[in-house]
């Protein structure tokens, strides 16, 4: 038999294409005859564009149209999974700074890019409310979100808060923070009479297709996303945005294809971001620190045309065993650009629920790691039944181990080295995974063609997560035949249905058809060399046939042996078969320890050492599964230490829109990481034993950073990021 | 068109002068009485009428390149755009992210923060070039071998800047790749491994 490939360390297949630059990002395609695109975007946040002036754009070289609210026809603005409740150039009203107004179409990049900063537009500007600080309303809680409420109750929370014997009360904060793809996005746009071909940075091309179907009033069947590599999404390229839909309705009107990138400055207020984020906590427990109440109520920034809230709640409310819950999730508007989705949304909330559980082990006197196992749960606290194949427990475990936590400094303060306070801090990481939509359900197809390789077809994506080599490993396993003789074709709406690359799902949704694909494809295959009299496996009955190496055998002599090759040759046409199948959401969970040294007199702090141990189930790929823990460690190491986006108080403007002034953690702020995984094959999982996890390694980092920084200095940080004016 | 010189190899203070006085004419939006003014600084038969473009031979991985452009086309985008060497990568065409890191005369160079017109002369490699063949570079065969990318938004400008990293002599030690490979952010965060890739990488290219 072969050796399994799923659960090993195999190497991206798609290695040497991305190593050479011959992988073709959806800004590389060659589109012959192709208009640049630039968006002129409002200095003010809000009034209103009273006149537009193109006349100087349009005498610069090379200019071929500059399109604004006047010349775009009216569309529909989409739902979920457009995330801004309007679409610009269909009015006049400025809601946010750095909202397009027109659209400037140009042959050379450069002539529209100086054409675009010609265009004169005169504002009714009215003074903006830049913060959430500054609001005059209250905050307020908005509808349900997809379906869920932002407020849930669990007990009597309020009368157990008050009668707890031990109580922890807290506000923790966040500012807002931008995903920062290194791929800007781009979007080209090519009209052949009604039909619509789209290179999108998408992390989903089937949103990108529903979402432009809706808009323009088209039916989906004549709309093609493309998407074959992604330079990185991390959420941002999740939700559809104003950009895309302007240069589809740029393309249109111009009659010639269009492309457009986004400037890293434009992508600040133009393709969502995590909200700026309030979180006040009160935790009751009694002495030996059994959580008995938890009351919280959050506040995240809303804009004044969208209120869903993107910064949820999920481990307030179900991550450890607490009988009385009561969260509230709040949101206040300034004039800013819509919030979305960013790479673990549960993050910023998490954050304060980790940190009270540290600052509740401090005060009753418990190791933070029994803490957290005390109030462990092994049953849905929302549904009460049993979570299935939950392993939390051996990560504590495993991790802790690995650390060496049980040699920690009783006292904080205790270690110095040097300069430097050193301290140790831990954290429990959660996430909830997504579940593909029902309908249409989530399929794939596998083709054996007379060379006797696969391909493999689906409308899913490789946003440098492993797709493309996971399923390979998959097929490969399912058929038998060696991995480089399967082909994945993915990234192209036009492929059988897959949802988007988002909410960890990817694995967790695609596998599972793409499995049963492969092994209808390896059965129909088996039927035709025992039917086939030119077979030595004729008559042979089916299940008495295994498969190896791309060869097929009679399981007791394997001397009676035939090929995928010679069948599918013999057949004289390729064998196709498909297969669906749904998979179930879940929760992926892990530990994270931390080292911290905080020098004393500067009050800067570097992560030193980090230890992992997740339980997602079974692991598909140790490689790309560890890539995955290594940058939510980097990513909870920006989120802790250095990533905040600033808006000007007074124009609500972004003021550091760009990687000089929003700072991404580098190369030498990278830590070792050391991640171990429990890999035990969930039973409810729908995806070969493998739950999503891609999501899961951020969600605790932050506060095992600042619990860390407190046992290193005594000093408790409740606002990230944790700057060194809060140390000093 | 007068036809553009073609300078000494690397650049001297005068092209750079040069090349930026041209640049400030053409791409500054200025009334006629000021572009005069401009127009008067440049020295030289290689000067270039604002909104003109000019013929010029770039040297691309090792072939004569011939493209028309304007003055203010960053090398960057006469790759891209131009040339279609779209393995070069712009990530914020402010010198901030090194995405679209290439080899200029040996030496790793942001491509968004020079000008084409500049690069005359100059010997330019880019990720395409890297290959001997079929043959990966070892720092792409190392790449490869510990997963020192996730998307590959970044990965060109990382090899590049390996490359180069290396040859510098600033591969020493974990510590020094860390140092001197941070001009180059990767929002995946794969940096682990590309300190071991070029660790790896710098044993193989010395030996």
């Amino acid at each position: 038999m072969n050796v399994e490939l799923v659960g090993r360390p195999v190497a991206r297949v798609d290695g040497r294409a991305k190593v050479t630059g011959a992988a073709r990002y959806p800004a590389d395609d060659p589109v012959p005859g192709a208009l640049h695109g630039f968006l002129v975007t409002s200095t003010v946040a809000r009034g209103e564009v009273v006149r537009i002036d193109p006349s100087q754009a349009l005498a610069h070289p090379g200019v071929v149209a500059v399109y604004t609210h006047a010349d775009l026809p009216r569309l529909t603005v989409p739902t979920f999974p457009y995330i801004k409740g309007f679409i610009p150039l269909q009015g006049t009203a400025v809601h946010h700074a750095g909202q397009p107004v027109a659209i400037v179409l140009a042959t050379t990049l450069e002539q529209a890019r100086e054409a675009a900063n010609l265009v004169r537009v005169d504002y009714r500007a009215e003074p903006p409310t830049a913060s959430m600080d500054d609001a005059t309303e209250p905050p307020h809680l908005p509808l349900p979100f997809r379906g869920r409420p932002n407020e849930i109750t669990r007990g009597d929370a309020a009368a157990a808060w008050e009668a707890a014997e031990v109580r922890v009360e807290a506000r923790y904060s966040s500012p807002t923070r931008h995903h920062n793809p290194i791929e800007p996005h781009a979007t080209t746009a090519q009209w052949e009479g009604d039909r619509l071909t789209v290179h999108e940075t998408a992390q989903g091309v089937n949103l990108t297709r529903s979402v432009l179907s809706t808009a323009f009033g088209l039916p989906p069947d004549r709309i093609r996303v493309l998407a074959p590599f992604l330079g990185g999404g991390f959420g941002a390229k999740g939700p559809v945005w104003p950009h895309t839909i302007l240069t589809v309705a740029a393309a249109r009107l111009a009659g010639r294809p269009v492309r457009l990138v986004l400037t890293r400055a434009q992508m600040f207020t133009l393709t969502g971001h995590r909200a700026e984020f309030r979180q006040h906590l009160r935790i009751g427990a009694t002495r030996q620190g059994k959580l008995t109440a938890l009351v919280e109520t959050t506040t995240a920034q809303l804009s004044r045309t969208e209120e869903s809230i993107f910064n949820e709640s999920d481990s307030s409310s179900t991550l450890y065993d607490c009988p009385n819950v009561h969260v509230r999730q709040e949101g206040v508007p300034p004039d800013l650009a819509s919030s979305s989705y960013m790479r673990s949304p549960e993050t910023t909330a998490h954050f304060g629920l980790e940190t009270a559980l540290d600052e509740l082990a401090w005060q009753v006197g418990v190791d933070p790691v029994e803490l957290r196992k005390l109030n462990h749960t092994a049953v849905d606290q929302e549904t009460g039944s049993p979570i299935a194949g939950k392993r939390l427990l051996d990560c504590y475990r495993i991790a802790a181990e690995a650390f060496g936590w049980s040699r920690r400094a009783p006292r904080p303060g205790a270690t110095q080295d040097g300069d430097e306070h050193v301290g140790w801090g831990m954290a429990t990481e959660a996430h909830t995974f997504a579940a593909a939509p029902a309908d249409p359900p989530v399929t794939a197809s596998v083709t054996v063609g007379a060379d006797g390789r696969a391909v493999v077809r689906i409308a899913t994506q490789d946003i440098g997560t492993g797709t493309y080599t996971v399923i390979g490993q998959v097929v490969a396993d399912a058929m038998g035949v060696p991995l480089d003789a399967v082909t994945a074709v993915i990234g192209d709406s036009a492929l059988p249905y897959a949802g988007v690359s988002a909410g960890s799902a990817t694995i967790a949704s695609v596998t599972g058809p793409v499995d049963r694909a492969a092994r209808a494809a390896r059965d129909a295959v088996v039927a035709l060399a025992v039917a086939d009299p030119r077979s030595p496996l004729a008559g042979v009955p089916a299940d008495e046939v295994v498969t190896a190496h791309g060869h097929l055998f009679h399981v007791r002599d394997r001397a009676r042996r035939d090929s995928y090759r010679a069948v599918v040759g013999r057949h004289g046409a390729p064998v196709e078969t498909t297969g669906s199948l749904r998979n179930t959401p879940g929760h992926s969970y892990g530990a994270v320890f931390v080292e911290v040294r905080v020098h004393a007199r500067l009050g800067s702090v570097r992560v030193t050492r980090v230890v992992t141990a997740h339980d997602m189930g079974r692991v598909m790929n140790r490689r790309t599964a560890r890539g995955q823990v290594l940058g939510g460690v980097t990513w909870g190491i920006g989120h802790a230490l250095m990533e905040h986006t600033v808006h000007d108080r007074h124009t609500a403007r972004v003021v550091n829109a760009n990687l000089s002034g929003y700072l991404v953690p580098v190369c030498a702020d990278a830590p070792a990481v050391e991640s171990h995984f429990v890999d035990h094959p969930d039973p409810a999982s729908t995806a070969l034993g493998a739950r999503g996890f891609g999501e899961t390694p951020i969600t605790g980092v932050p506060a095992a950073i600042g619990n860390a920084v407190y046992h290193a200095t005594g000093r408790r940080v409740r606002d990230l990021p944790i700057t060194r004016d809060k140390l000093l | 068109m007068p036809e553009p010189s073609r300078p000494a190899r690397g650049h001297t203070r005068r092209t750079v002068l040069k090349s930026t006085a041209v640049t400030a004419a053409s791409t500054a939006f200025l009334p006629v009485a000021a572009h005069a003014e401009a127009e008067a600084n440049v020295v030289g038969p290689s000067a270039i009428a604002p909104g003109e473009s000019a013929e010029i031979t770039l040297s691309v991985n090792g072939r004569d390149r011939v493209l028309t452009v304007e003055p203010r086309v960053t090398l960057l985008d006469a790759l891209r755009e131009r040339l279609g060497l779209t393995g070069t990568k712009k990530g914020c065409d402010r010198g901030e992210c090194g995405a679209c890191t290439v080899l200029v005369d040996g030496e790793r160079v942001k491509s968004c923060l020079t000008l084409a017109v500049m690069r005359q002369g100059s010997d330019i490699t880019t990720v395409e070039g890297l290959a001997d063949g079929d043959r990966l570079h070892p720092v792409q065969e190392a790449f490869i071998r510990h997963d020192a990318f996730q998307c590959g938004a970044c990965t060109s400008g990382q090899v590049m800047s390996a490359v180069a990293c290396i040859r510098e002599g600033h591969a020493g030690s974990p510590a020094e790749i860390r140092e001197w490979m941070s001009g180059n952010l990767c929002r995946c965060a794969c940096y682990q491994n590309i300190v071991d890739a070029v660790a790896d990488a710098a044993r193989e290219v010395r030996r």
